[in-house]
C-alpha cells in the first residue's frame, strides 16, 4: 500500500489530463446525480459519489458502436474502425470492476469480441472504495462491496490522503510517470484503511432474507411459477431501464445506417434489452416471449441461473441500478428474490442450499470478425412465389468449408444482415446454396438482386449435423415447408456416400402444391430405390393437381415402417411441427436421443454475444441450431 | 429516374413541413435523390404525378377524406409526416372534449358552418406505408425513412418507449426532478431529445404498441399527481389512440 496526499493526487490527475496521449475519464456531477465522463481538470472529480447513472461499461461496450463502414461505389469495401485511444478511468466503486470482469468472460467466450478488448486492453482502471453508498445497493451482499483484484490502482480516503492499492504494473508505471510523493503506507495507514473497507459493509440498506448463493438452485423450481411471475411482473411498463443501466447487461441490436448518398454507410451495434417487446420476434410474426412476464423472468433468470450455469458467477454484482430506475419499483432483485424464497418456505420448501459451481472452461479461439466476405450471387432459381435458391461464390475464392445444418449470416449492405441456413451439401464444391423465403427487409431485398450482384458473407456458424454418429443409422428426414432447406444440406451429403449409411426415408409436408421446394429433385428421388420418399399438402385448391397424400406431415408416419433403436429422425419445420411429429415418433417408441433437430430463433450476431437467439441456458446460434431432443426436452422454451 | 416526391397538409401547423425545409445540407444531399413535384413550404409550383406522398396534418373533416383517397391513387407511397397525420397528434385534444362546444371557441358564430368531426390519424381514412411521428418531426427520424424508402426499405420504428433512448443517453430522469413524464409509455426514435434538453417527454410520438397505461398512471400518481392530473397527462397526443384501445 502507499499513499500520496490529495493535493498530490490531484497533481496526478492534471498530469495525465495534460498528457493529450490519454483520454481521461473520470466521475462527475450530472444534475442530482453522478456519471462518468472526460475529465477537464481534476477539480471536476467526485470520487463522494454513491453511484453513477450509467456503469462505466460504456467506455467498452458503448450505447451505439461503429461495427464497419462500407462503401459500395466502384466496386466494394468494408473497414474496421481504427484502434482505441489509451484510456484511463479513475474513480470505479469496486462492483462495478467486478462487473467489468464478467463482462470480460462474457465477450472472450469462445471468441472474443475485438471492438471490446481492444478498448479494455488500452485502459487503466483506477478504483476507488465507496465513500457513499446507493440505498440500492446490495454489493455487499454480492461480495462486489471490497474487492482486491480486478484493479490497476485502488484508492482509499483516508481524510487528507489516499490510500493505494496496486494491482497491476500498468498502474505502477501510471503512478510512477505521473504522481510525485507517494509514499509507502506506515502502519497507521494500513490500519484505518482496513478500518473504512470493513465500515463499507456496514453501509447496505438493502437485506437479503438468505445467502445469495442460494439464488440459482432457488430459481431452478420457480420457472414455471407463472402466477408469481404475472404477479410480479404485473406493472412492467417493458420500458427496458433496468437493463440498459446494468453492468452486466451485454444484448446488443445490429443495424445498417446508410448515408444519405446511401452508397456509404455503416453497421452499427446499439444496446438492447430482453425487457423490450420485439427481442425475441422474428420476421414471420412469432415472438418467442411475447407477453411482459417471460421477458421479466429472463431478465431475473439470466442473471440468477442462465449465467451461473455457463460462466459459474451469479451475474449481478449488487449495484442497485436496476432498482433505482424502475419507475415501478418491481426490479429490486433483493426484493424479488426474498419473495421468492420466503414464499417457497411457505410452500413447504425443504431448506434450500446453494448449489454446487458448475464445471466452467471457457475456451478463447481467435476473434470474431463482424465484417463479412465479399460473395457473388451466380445463380438465382426461383421455386415459389415467395422462395427462390441463391448460389453464391466467395470472391477471395476460398471453400466455406461448412457442415450440413451450418447457416450463414447473409448482408445485404444498406438493408442489414440475416442468418440463412446452407441448403448444399458440402461434398459440392466452389459454390454454396441459400434457399431464402421472402418474409422482412433483408430477405425481400436479396429477392431483387439478380446474378452478379454482390452480398456479404459470415460463416459458417453453428454445430451443424454430428454426421459422424449418423453413419451406419437408419436416417428418417421429416421437413415442413421451408425446413426442407437445411435439411437438404444432410440430406444431399447422405446420398453423396449412400453406402455410410442405412435405409433412407425422406417425409416432406408443404400446405399446398404451389409451396413445395426443390419439385424436380424430389421428383427424381421418388423414381431411387435407395430412398423412401413421401410427401404430402394439408390441402389442394380446386384448380390444382396433387395426386398425393393430403394431410398434415404426421399423417406420413404411420405408412413407414422404421425400427426406432436403429433410425435417428432428423426434422426440420415451423416451430408448431416438433410437438407433434415427437409425440408420434415417442409413440412409436423412438428413444430421445435418436431424435435430432434443427431450431430458430431471431438472431443478430451467429456467435453467441448479442443474446437474440437465447432458449433459456442455451444459445442457438452457437451452441445450436442442431440439437438432440434428449439435451433440450427438458428446456422450458426450446419446444 | 429519381422518384417523385409531394408534400401535402392538412389540419396541423405545417411545423413538420418546415422540419424537412430546415434540413439544409443534409435537405440538398437529398434533394439529389429525389425530385420534390409539390412542396408548398419551398415553391409554387404542384404536380399530380409523384411516387411518395409526405401527408402532413389530421384528418378533422369528411371533405378531407376525398383529398386523402386522390393522393393515396396517385402515389405508390404515402407517408403520413408528423403526429397529426401518424396519431391524430395534439389535434384529437379536442376529442376530448364536447365537439360542438369546440366549434364555438374556434370558429365563434360561424360554427355551424363547419363540418368538423374527430381528428383522425389519416390511416384512419387510407392505407399508409410509413410513419415519422414526432410533433415536430425529428429531422434524423425523418431521414433515417426516406433513406429506408429510397432503399426499398420498410423504415423499422421503435416498438420501445423513450425511456430506452433516455438511459442510453444518460439522463437524470424526469421523476427524478421532481418532475412529470409519459416516456414510458411513448414510442421512442426521437432520440429522447426534449428529456436530453432538461425538460420532459409529452408523448408526441404517440403511445407504444402495448403500454402499460395503468402502471403509468400508478407511478405518476405515485410521485404526487392527482387522478385526474395523472389522466390529462395522457391527453396531449394520445386522443385518438387512447379511445381506440
Ligand atoms: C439458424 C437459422 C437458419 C435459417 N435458415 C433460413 C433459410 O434457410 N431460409 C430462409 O428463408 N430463412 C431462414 N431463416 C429465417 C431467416 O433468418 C429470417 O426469415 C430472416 O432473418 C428475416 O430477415 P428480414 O430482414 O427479411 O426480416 P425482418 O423482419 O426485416 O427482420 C429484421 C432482422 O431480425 C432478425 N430476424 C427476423 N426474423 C428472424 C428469424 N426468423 N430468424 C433469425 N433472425 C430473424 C434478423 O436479424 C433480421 O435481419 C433462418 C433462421 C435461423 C435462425
Ligand atoms: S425497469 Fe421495471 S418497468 Fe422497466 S422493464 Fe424493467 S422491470 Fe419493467
Ligand atoms: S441486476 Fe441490478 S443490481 Fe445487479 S448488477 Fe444489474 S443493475 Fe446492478
Ligand atoms: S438477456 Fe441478460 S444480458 Fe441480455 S438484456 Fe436480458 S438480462 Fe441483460
Ligand atoms: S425522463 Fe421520462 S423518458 Fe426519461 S427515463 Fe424518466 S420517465 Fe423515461
Ligand atoms: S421526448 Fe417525447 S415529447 Fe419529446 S420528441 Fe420525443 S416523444 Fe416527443
Ligand atoms: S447470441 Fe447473437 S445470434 Fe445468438
Amino acid at each position: 500500500m502507499k499513499i500520496i496526499s490529495k493535493k498530490d493526487f490531484d497533481d496526478f490527475i492534471n498530469a495525465l489530463i495534460k498528457d493529450e496521449s490519454w483520454n481521461v475519464i473520470g466521475v462527475k456531477s450530472r444534475g442530482s446525480k453522478f456519471a462518468f465522463g472526460p475529465l477537464e481538470n481534476a477539480q471536476e472529480l467526485r470520487l463522494d459519489y454513491d453511484v453513477t447513472l450509467l456503469p462505466p461499461k460504456k467506455y467498452f461496450f458503448p450505447q451505439r458502436e461503429t461495427l464497419f463502414t462500407y462503401d459500395l461505389s466502384g466496386g466494394f469495401s468494408a473497414k474496421n474502425p481504427d484502434e482505441a485511444k489509451p484510456m484511463v478511468i479513475i474513480g470505479v466503486h469496486p462492483y462495478d470492476i467486478v462487473a467489468l470482469l464478467h463482462m470480460d468472460e462474457i465477450f472472450r467466450e469462445t471468441k472474443s469480441d475485438p471492438y471490446y478488448f481492444n478498448k479494455r486492453k488500452a485502459s487503466v482502471i483506477i478504483g476507488v472504495n465507496m465513500q457513499k453508498m446507493s440505498k440500492w445497493n446490495f454489493s455487499a451482499y454480492m461480495g462486489c462491496a471490497v474487492i482486491d483484484y480486478g484493479y490497476d490502482l485502488m484508492l482509499t480516503d483516508l481524510g487528507n490522503r489516499y490510500a493505494i492499492n496496486t494491482g497491476s504494473q500498468k498502474g505502477e508505471q501510471l503512478l510512477a510517470k505521473y504522481a510525485k510523493n507517494v509514499t509507502p503506507a506506515l502502519a497507521r495507514d494500513i490500519q484505518i484503511a482496513g478500518q473504512k473497507k470493513r465500515e463499507i459493509l456496514s453501509l447496505s440498506q438493502q437485506k437479503f432474507d438468505f445467502p445469495p448463493e442460494f439464488i440459482p438452485e432457488l430459481l431452478k423450481d420457480s420457472y414455471s411459477n407463472s402466477s408469481f411471475w404475472e404477479r410480479h411482473s404485473e406493472k412492467c411498463l417493458a420500458c427496458g431501464s433496468c437493463v440498459l443501466v446494468c453492468p452486466t447487461c451485454y444484448c446488443f441490436d445490429v443495424k445498417d445506417n446508410p448515408d444519405i448518398s446511401l452508397e456509404h454507410g455503416e453497421r452499427i451495434r446499439t444496446w438492447d434489452g430482453c425487457l423490450l417487446e420485439d427481442f425475441a420476434k422474428i420476421a414471420s410474426g412469432e415472438n418467442f416471449r411475447a407477453t411482459r412476464p417471460t421477458r421479466y423472468r429472463h431478465r431475473y433468470f439470466k442473471k440468477g441461473k442462465y449465467l451461473f450455469d455457463r460462466f459459474g458467477f451469479i451475474s449481478c454484482v449488487g449495484c442497485g441500478r436496476c432498482s433505482s430506475n424502475c419507475l415501478p419499483n418491481i426490479a429490486n432483485p433483493v426484493d424479488l428474490f426474498n419473495d421468492m424464497y420466503n414464499e417457497s418456505l411457505n410452500n413447504g420448501a425443504q431448506a434450500i442450499t446453494a448449489t454446487t459451481h458448475p464445471e466452467v472452461n471457457i475456451q478463447t479461439e481467435g476473434n470474431i470478425d463482424y465484417v463479412p466476405k465479399l460473395a457473388t450471387i451466380t445463380k438465382k432459381v426461383p421455386m415459389t412465389l415467395s422462395e427462390t435458391l441463391f448460389e453464391v461464390k466467395l470472391d477471395d475464392g476460398t471453400e466455406l468449408g461448412h457442415k450440413p445444418g451450418q447457416f450463414v449470416e447473409v448482408s445485404v449492405f444498406g438493408i442489414g444482415e440475416a442468418p440463412i441456413s446452407l441448403s448444399s451439401s458440402p461434398t459440392v464444391k466452389g459454390a454454396f446454396e441459400l434457399c431464402v423465403r421472402k418474409l422482412g427487409n433483408v430477405t425481400t431485398r436479396l429477392h431483387k438482386l439478380n446474378v452478379g450482384d454482390k452480398i456479404g458473407i459470415r460463416g459458417p456458424f453453428g454445430n451443424g449435423f454430428d454426421v459422424d454418429s449418423l453413419k451406419g443409422k437408419d436416417l428418417l428426414f421429416i421437413a415442413g415447408g421451408l425446413g426442407i432447406a437445411p435439411l437438404r444440406s444432410l440430406f444431399n451429403y447422405v446420398l453423396a456416400s449412400r453406402n455410410d449409411f442405412g435405409r433412407v426415408f425422406l417425409l416432406y409436408g408443404c400446405k399446398e402444391p404451389k409451396e413445395i421446394l426443390f419439385g424436380e429433385e424430389l421428383a427424381a428421388l421418388s423414381l431411387r430405390e435407395d430412398v423412401d420418399f413421401r410427401s404430402t399438402v394439408n390441402f389442394c385448391p380446386e384448380n390444382e393437381v396433387w395426386t398425393g397424400n393430403i394431410g398434415v406431415i404426421t399423417t406420413l408416419i404411420p405408412q413407414i415402417s422404421f425400427d426406432p433403436e436403429k433410425t435417428i429422425a432428423v426434422l426440420c419445420g415451423p416451430p408448431v411441427m416438433y410437438k407433434f411429429v415427437i409425440a408420434d415418433l415417442k409413440a412409436k417408441n423412438m428413444p430421445d436421443e435418436n431424435i435430432v433437430m434443427s431450431l430458430e430463433r431471431r438472431m443478430k450476431c451467429g456467435v453467441g454475444k448479442c443474446g437474440h437467439c437465447q432458449i433459456n441456458q442455451i444459445y442457438v446460434c452457437k451452441d445450436g441450431p442442431v440439437f438432440n431432443y434428449s439435451k433440450i426436452k427438458g428446456v422450458p422454451e426450446a419446444l | 429516374m429519381k422518384p417523385k416526391v409531394a408534400f401535402f397538409d392538412f389540419a396541423g401547423c405545417e411545423g413538420d413541413q418546415l422540419q424537412v425545409a430546415n434540413l439544409e445540407e443534409d435537405l440538398l444531399a437529398l434533394l439529389g435523390q429525389v425530385e420534390v413535384v409539390s412542396f408548398r413550404e419551398v415553391m409554387k409550383e404542384h404536380s399530380d404525378n409523384y411516387d411518395i406522398a409526405f401527408v402532413e396534418g389530421s384528418c378533422t373533416r369528411l371533405q378531407d377524406e376525398d383529398r386523402l383517397k386522390q393522393i393515396r391513387k396517385n402515389a405508390k407511397i404515402v407517408v403520413a409526416l408528423g403526429s397529426c397525420a401518424a396519431i391524430g397528434g395534439i389535434n384529437s385534444l379536442r376529442n376530448y372534449k364536447d365537439l360542438d362546444s369546440v366549434k364555438k371557441t374556434v370558429y365563434g358564430d360561424q360554427a355551424k358552418l363547419f363540418d368538423s368531426y374527430a381528428a383522425r390519424p389519416i390511416d384512419a381514412v387510407i392505407p399508409v406505408d410509413a410513419y415519422v411521428y414526432g410533433c415536430p418531426i425529428d429531422r434524423d427520424d425523418f431521414l433515417h425513412v426516406v433513406k429506408s424508402l429510397l432503399l426499398g426499405k420498410k423504415p423499422e420504428t421503435p416498438t420501445y418507449p423513450v425511456c430506452v433512448e433516455c438511459k442510453k443517453n444518460e439522463n437524470v430522469c424526469a421523476f427524478e426532478r421532481g418532475q412529470f413524464c409519459v416516456g414510458p409509455v411513448t414510442r421512442a426514435g426521437c432520440n429522447s431529445c426534449c428529456v436530453n434538453e432538461g425538460t420532459i417527454c409529452w408523448g408526441c410520438r404517440g403511445l407504444v404498441d402495448n403500454p402499460n397505461e395503468n402502471s403509468h398512471k400508478e407511478v405518476l400518481i405515485k410521485y404526487g399527481l392527482t387522478v385526474d392530473d395523472a389522466i390529462g397527462k395522457f391527453r396531449l397526443y394520445f386522443g385518438w389512440q387512447e379511445a381506440k384501445r
